[in-house]
């Protein structure tokens, strides 16, 4: 007779196995008694452990109610939405500026519409860039010496704080440009320094004056009123440091900044100083506004030995979003 | 997903109706605090990792919610035990400093055996290997063969052989240990 495994008693008890298997063995523990008394002694060893595990129990505790998990999760839930909700405007805006930046290097000729972006780097020299720490690099510097005279004849196009340009273009039906590889990301400034300091030779200018000093180079958003030109004059024959402040529609105020590296990277690195014309208006418009001011965004990219730079109090929305909304805006006039 | 946390739905009298998850919280929460507090030995922590598996559960709404929280449960037991090793690393560097030792009351006489019975069943589960005593810990959780297959990975007839192991393993292992206590205290 076959007597039945030890692992099969222990299944057998904790109900492991299937019905047909506990019938059999059931009528083979009904007529062999060495079985019998292993079943027992198993049963004896697993009361035992459990009666050993008991000892390690932890002491008993109430445990919240359900629905205080529930709202937890709510919560984390929500907290992880408003992540991806801004990492995804992040990289959109980062992606738009990108696109209206290197097109605009690289097809100079094409009039653009409304929508984007900056206007182009005026590139001087060829010389590879100082590093900036926390901002990654345009690995497309070839492209940097190769028509910057060219651009200088280009008309100056003037920013719908006066005029809004008809028929605008979707940034969407761009053409393809052959895009070079870019490395686009964001960087870290401490709050206080979204307060740009202006020391030195600061100017501020209309946009006007602006465009008659640095040509159409001025780093800009399309579509959006101009708040503030403020140019700093570099070296001789050297494009200056610029930046302008555009207000959004929600009263929330972005600058673009364009200059050489080393200068951007100062601005920026500069703590706890104040805008030399005051604070925009829509500072202290909204809560929001103040939570934004908290965490401003500030993105960068670099080419060749210029950066662009956009910081400033945002919405939530994509930048897309806001530029399909400026156009539909603009349509309708 | 239209509600990740869920709730409770009203059900045909406007009763509101106990979804799984929250059936599972009602009848596993005790054996999950109990599982986890046999892998990061802090009653307080494993609450609140207990809390945390069934937050994620909410969140995840997992196909076999049993299953999946106990395996949450295991891992974040698991992220717990490395995070306990950092900072033990770090504990050790810092020890350098003399600190004023506490003074410690002499415990009675019944805490103190207390305390040695929970100590010699904790170290005869140490004895086990992981395995073992993985899959003697889910059991003692009250997960089924099929679910501790699934869990672990084993094949379904395996799970009866390691618990036999398992079993008497730690039977053994405390008994010897037992036997050498008295054998000091005979001696002392």
């Amino acid at each position: 007779m076959r007597h039945i495994p030890e692992e099969e008693l222990h299944a057998y008890l904790d109900q492991g196995l299937s019905r047909s298997q506990c019938v059999e063995i059931e009528s083979h523990l009904a007529v062999c008694p060495f079985c019998q008394s292993a079943r027992d002694g198993i049963a004896a060893l697993r009361d035992r452990t459990t009666a050993l595990l008991a000892r390690l129990a932890p002491p008993r505790g109430f445990p919240p109610a359900f629905e205080v998990l529930r709202r937890r999760a709510a919560l984390e839930a929500s907290a992880r939405r408003r992540r991806t909700h801004r990492a995804a405007w992040a990289a959109s805006l980062v992606a738009a500026l990108g696109l209206g930046w290197t097109a605009n290097y690289l097809m100079m000729s094409r009039p653009t519409g409304p929508v984007v972006v900056t206007r182009p780097a005026i590139t001087e020299t060829s010389t590879p860039p100082a590093v900036a720490p926390a901002v990654l690099r345009s690995q497309a510097q070839t492209t940097t010496s190769t028509k910057p005279l060219a651009r200088r004849t280009q008309p100056a196009r003037r920013p719908p704080v006066a005029r809004r340009q008809p028929a605008p273009t979707p940034v969407e039906s761009l053409p393809v440009v052959p895009a070079p590889t870019l490395e686009l990301t964001s960087i870290n400034v401490p709050p206080a320094d979204f307060d740009l300091e202006f020391d030195g030779m600061w100017r501020t200018l209309s946009w006007d004056g602006a465009q008659a000093e640095a040509g159409d180079k001025l780093p800009h958003i399309d579509g959006l009123p101009v708040v503030q030109v403020q140019l700093q004059a570099g070296k001789p024959g050297k494009q200056p440091l610029m930046v302008v402040a555009q207000q959004l529609a929600s009263g929330e105020v972005i600058r673009t900044i364009e200059g050489p590296t080393n200068d951007v990277s100062q601005l920026l690195a500069r703590r706890a100083m104040s805008d030399p014309e005051g604070r925009p208006a829509s500072r202290s418009d909204s809560s929001r506004s103040r939570r934004a001011q908290d965490h401003p965004e500030t993105m960068a990219m670099q080419r060749g030995d210029r950066m662009l730079v956009i910081t400033g109090a945002l919405p939530p929305d994509s930048l897309l979003a806001m530029i399909r909304r400026l156009n539909a805006e603009m349509r309708s006039k | 997903m239209d509600d990740p946390a869920g709730g409770s739905r009203p059900g045909a009298l406007g009763a509101p109706v106990m979804d799984e998850l929250e059936q599972l919280y009602q009848t596993t929460y005790t054996a999950v605090v109990r599982f986890l507090y046999r892998k990061v030995w802090d009653a307080e922590r494993a609450e609140d990792l207990a809390q945390e598996v069934f937050v994620r559960a909410l969140t995840h709404r997992p196909e076999k919610p049993r299953a999946w929280v106990f395996a949450v449960a295991a891992n974040l037991a698991r992220d717990e035990a490395r995070a306990a090793v950092r900072r033990k690393r770090h504990l050790t560097l810092l020890k350098g400093d003399p600190v004023a030792q506490p003074t410690i009351e002499p415990a009675p006489d019944s805490v103190v055996e207390h305390d040695e019975r929970i100590a010699a069943v904790h170290e005869a589960l140490r004895t086990l290997t992981a395995r073992d005593r993985e899959i003697l810990l889910l059991w003692d959780a009250g997960l089924s063969y099929p679910e501790i297959a699934d869990h672990t990975g084993l094949a379904l007839g395996a799970v009866g052989t390691t618990l036999a192991r398992a079993r008497r393993r730690l039977v053994e292992a405390h008994d010897r240990q037992h036997a050498i206590k008295g054998s000091h205290a005979a001696h002392s």
